[in-house]
């Protein structure tokens, strides 16, 4: 497979760019948001009278699962995208997609068995919920691990954008699944918990507006703020891996 | 933009606190610092930083909760009646053992004088001890609540321990003869009436809650319902702060690691460039 890409020139693509007036309106609006979020979780949600303290990371562990789904939903977009228009700019999109997904569902998988610690005696369990999470971090740690090992440009790009898009079925099931079976013990807090659910609580005004900030934060603010900044990199860097290829094809 | 994203996280930082504090309002358990107990209702909350106490002053009745920085669950039940109440209890006149899903309690019974009754559950909670006692003053009863293990397996009524309990602290011994059936939210007891005298029983688990009641008994289903609403909703809040930094300090380093690399990559970018730049230099 050799498909055509649009090449940027060099000189251009090379030089460090300012950041876009947006991009510096988003980072600030992260730091004041992350900042915010975090006190409204750690000090203005009520403690939890059966879980204790630990309750509150919920508000970082719910969240950075819509993060990491915002995240990999883009790298979809921008599979998409490239397969259609062949820009390398939607590739970048989706690369920073994963890389900025896989840090968040690594949050959520972390904090996730911190929590079960003391809630259910145990760090880990194969819980249909827990084992997809792990199953989607490693689908997407394949998709970094497979791009590096491609040589081939355009083949690199057009493959991993529909690994990109097949992969995010992962996300899909991990969402879905504990509606799905009747087996988990992984509390349901939006509508009605499964009957073997461990660790539930109830999703009171006080958790509702300590939630909502963080998840809508997760959701959107931060993975794009991070991916927009991921991209910008990965678009210097292939520009000099290109004057470094074409330096030594002189040389030669 | 940046001004109403700061005018809107200060809106929802005023209304997560004003929602917090209904939440709290509404919850039908009272919190301390150090444990949790169900809200009485009717009953006049007295509580402390550091105690939880409801008194009901019709019934001259207090129930009362509190953590005592005293290892021994019968000297700080000793402490806590004297501290409070201004009881000072000699010996008492039943004491026992049970062992209930939280740990052993020390179940004890005290009649200071003539018209006073102390009816208290300890079990020590590491260093510490928690007491957990009903109080009545009232010269027209006389009251004692107790928990007693049922022998052998677990029955669903509380007879045999209930005329164990009635033969040994009721004064005189008198024939209870009427039985009544009290559906309370405590559970259903099953009650034994005399002249001028109630036995109450309930089975929960493998114990028998017992309520004795001599004088004007009238009141002894709401005393011993709330006092035993509090003994089995009663609970300490697990100290789990350390769980809650390590998960906040993981998050924190999986973010850090993520924007470092940014940095990184960047300085290794600019680094790549002035060597191709000195390259080209060396070249012309």
């Amino acid at each position: 497979m050799t498909a055509k890409t649009k090449q940027e020139p060099l000189p251009q693509a090379v030089a460090a760019t300012p950041m876009p007036g947006l991009l510096k309106l988003l980072t600030m609006l992260s730091l004041v948001g992350f900042c915010c979020a975090l006190v409204l979780g750690l000090f203005v949600a009520g403690t939890d009278i059966q879980q204790g303290e630990i309750q509150r990371i919920f508000y970082i562990h719910m969240p950075s699962f819509f993060g990491a789904f915002s995240a990999f939903g883009l790298t979809v977009v921008g599979g998409f995208l490239y397969l259609w228009r062949k820009s390398e700019r939607w590739d970048r999109i989706a690369l920073a997609g994963v890389e900025v997904g896989l840090a968040f569902a690594l949050i959520n998988l972390a904090t996730g068995a911190i929590w079960a610690r003391p809630i259910w005696n145990t760090w880990w369990t194969w819980d249909p919920r827990l084992t997809s999470a792990a199953i989607m971090a490693l689908t997407y740690a394949a998709y970094l691990m497979l791009r590096a090992g491609i040589e081939d440009e355009a083949r690199k790009r057009s493959f991993m954008s529909v690994y990109g898009i097949f992969a995010f079925t992962s996300v899909l099931v991990t969402l879905f699944i504990i509606r799905v079976v009747p087996e988990t013990i992984h509390p349901v807090i939006v509508g009605a918990s499964p009957q073997n659910a461990q660790g539930s609580f109830e999703a009171t005004s006080g958790v509702v507006i300590a939630l909502i900030p963080s998840l809508l934060l997760w959701l959107t603010v931060l993975p794009i703020t991070l991916i927009w900044h991921r991209s910008r990199i990965e678009r210097r860097l292939e520009a000099v891996n290109r004057l470094k290829m074409q330096i030594l094809s002189e040389q030669i | 933009m940046m001004r109403a994203y700061i005018s809107l996280i200060s809106i929802l930082i005023s209304a997560g606190l004003l929602l917090a504090q209904d939440d709290q309002a509404s919850l039908p358990y009272l919190q301390t610092a150090a444990f949790n107990l169900p809200l009485l209702e009717g009953w006049q909350n007295q509580r402390g930083d550091a105690f939880a106490q409801f008194h009901f002053a019709e019934a001259q009745a207090s129930i009362r909760a509190a953590l005592l920085e005293l290892p021994d669950p019968i000297a700080a039940a000793g402490t806590d009646l004297n501290r409070a109440f201004g009881i000072e209890p000699a010996s008492p006149i039943y004491q026992d053992k049970v062992n209930l899903a939280d740990g052993t309690w020390h179940v004890l019974l005290y009649e200071p004088d003539d018209v006073t009754s102390a009816s208290v559950m300890a079990r020590r909670a590491e260093a510490q001890s928690v007491v957990i006692s009903f109080v009545e003053r009232d010269p027209e009863m006389r009251v004692l609540m107790l928990t007693i293990a049922q022998n052998g397996d677990a029955r669903k009524d509380a007879a045999a321990e209930l005329d164990l309990a009635w033969n040994l602290l009721a004064t005189p011994a008198a024939d209870l003869t009427e039985e009544t059936v009290f559906s309370l939210p405590s559970g259903q007891w099953t009650g034994l009436a005399g002249d001028s005298s109630l036995a109450m029983g309930m089975a929960f688990g493998n114990d028998s809650y017992i309520a004795i009641g001599e004088g004007a008994t009238s009141k002894l289903p709401m005393l011993a319902d709330a006092y035993n609403r509090t003994v089995l909703g009663f609970f300490i809040t697990p100290d789990n702060s350390g769980y809650l930094a390590l998960a906040l300090a993981a998050s924190f380093a999986i973010l850090a690691l993520l924007i470092l690399s940014f940095f990184w990559r960047s300085r290794n970018i600019q680094k790549d460039l002035q060597l191709i730049e000195s390259l080209r230099q060396a070249e012309g």
